[in-house]
């Protein structure tokens, strides 16, 4: 872990809108950390990989890879509900939890999805 | 046609709102009483006074209503015929005939509702035919079902489910030897009149002759840029100085390491110190 502080990633403005939890804001900002940092990750992990390169700036590259903060690895992202921040059982298509799912597909606001039976 | 209880301004007042050129034709019923013909007859016609239609409103009883297009349209082409093209909307949509048949353009459409998507497939296929475009379909492609189980509480009771579904229905359209610009128009058009729940995707693909230069290397090509090659094969070569250029720095990368390069060969080492020491032991 990194020492540098993570509201480095904070915005001055709160960048979000609709449901707001304070997991809700530290995954958007390891998002943008994310983004705003991949470049240079890449280009890291690709030094690191070639082997074609001195060893010495090989290590050091890892060594640079290993300290850049941790809001940047991309494993850090983890899908949550945009209707109540809950981050289990999130489905990908509609980023939205089982259970806020099931309200909103009886409310009818989920175009198209209806109650099966078969 | 109508009931003789009916009286004509009542009529006249009805049909006047939707299309008035059919207040001028409806009068010439003759079999209704001539309540009316005591009002000056082309005011009648145009514009009635509202004193006479409020009595005969009053006459009329609830059960006239509007009637069904089929006889609407049968009362109507009594009298006057509708133009072609309005009329084309009750039958069904015109085509052209492919003459070679090569397919120039996929349309699909998706959609949640079978309403929407039969109503937009007509409406493209209808529209091609005026763009003078050959038509196949719509072809009804196979739906795509995805199902959810969720559980039906938001906590514990896993026993209990629930299932939902989204059923994607979708229509292909296929468009074949049409004018790549008549087929542009028609997408635009498409895209400029979508409708509300429908999706669109389209490939659409465009052929060459091969005779001619391609027009990537007749742009590369400097020296004379719009003299057409009447080979393929020519085309190709002369497009090829500038495909070497191109590709050029790629496959420098390609061979062996520079440091990785032995100066002399595997003998050589073999025959070296090292390994003939190990061979003395």
């Amino acid at each position: 872990m990194s020492k540098v502080a993570s509201s480095m990633f904070h915005p001055k403005r709160l960048d979000l809108s609709g449901f707001v939890n304070t997991r809700l804001i530290r995954d958007h900002n390891k998002r943008n950390a994310f983004a705003q940092m991949e470049p240079e990750r890449q280009a890291l992990r690709y030094v690191i990989r070639n082997t074609s390169l001195p060893q010495r700036t090989r290590a050091q590259a890892q060594l640079q890879l290993s300290q850049m903060h941790c809001y940047t690895r991309p494993t850090q992202i983890k899908n949550r509900c945009v209707a109540s921040g809950t981050a289990r059982s999130v489905f990908r298509n509609f980023r939205l939890n089982r259970f806020q799912f099931r309200m909103q597909a009886l409310a009818g606001e989920l175009p198209g999805v209806k109650k099966a039976s078969w | 046609m109508f009931p003789s209880t009916r009286s004509l301004i009542g009529a006249g007042k009805r049909l006047r709102v939707p299309m008035p050129i059919r207040a001028l034709s409806t009068p010439s019923q003759s079999n209704a009483p001539s309540t009316e013909t005591t009002t000056t007859p082309p005011q009648a016609k145009l514009e009635p006074t509202p004193t006479p239609t409020a009595t005969t409103n009053a006459e009329q009883p609830s059960e006239l209503r509007v009637k069904e297009w089929s006889e609407r349209l049968g009362a109507f082409g009594e009298h006057a015929r509708l133009p072609r093209s309005v009329q084309a909307l009750y039958l069904r949509p015109l085509r052209r005939k492919a003459e070679y048949g090569l397919p120039v353009c996929d349309l699909q459409l998706r959609s949640y509702s079978v309403q929407n998507l039969e109503f937009f497939a007509d409406f493209a296929i209808r529209a091609a035919y005026y763009l003078n475009l050959p038509v196949s379909g719509p072809v009804p492609l196979p739906r795509i079902t995805e199902r959810w189980t969720v559980t039906r509480s938001n906590f514990v009771h896993k026993k209990s489910k629930e299932n939902f579904e989204r059923i994607t229905l979708r229509r292909l359209i296929q468009i074949k030897d049409g004018n790549p610009q008549a087929v542009q128009a028609w997408l635009a058009f498409l895209r400029k009149h979508a409708f509300y729940g429908v999706g669109m995707k389209a490939n659409v693909w465009e052929s060459e002759s091969l005779g001619m230069i391609p027009r990537d290397a007749r742009l590369l090509d400097r020296s004379d840029p719009l003299t057409p090659v009447t080979d393929a094969g020519k085309a190709l070569d002369a497009s090829l100085s500038d495909i070497q250029k191109t590709v050029g720095p790629h496959l420098a990368q390609f061979g062996q390491r520079h440091d990785n390069t032995a100066k002399e060969s595997i003998f050589d080492s073999l025959d070296s110190e090292r390994f003939a020491e190990r061979k003395n032991l």
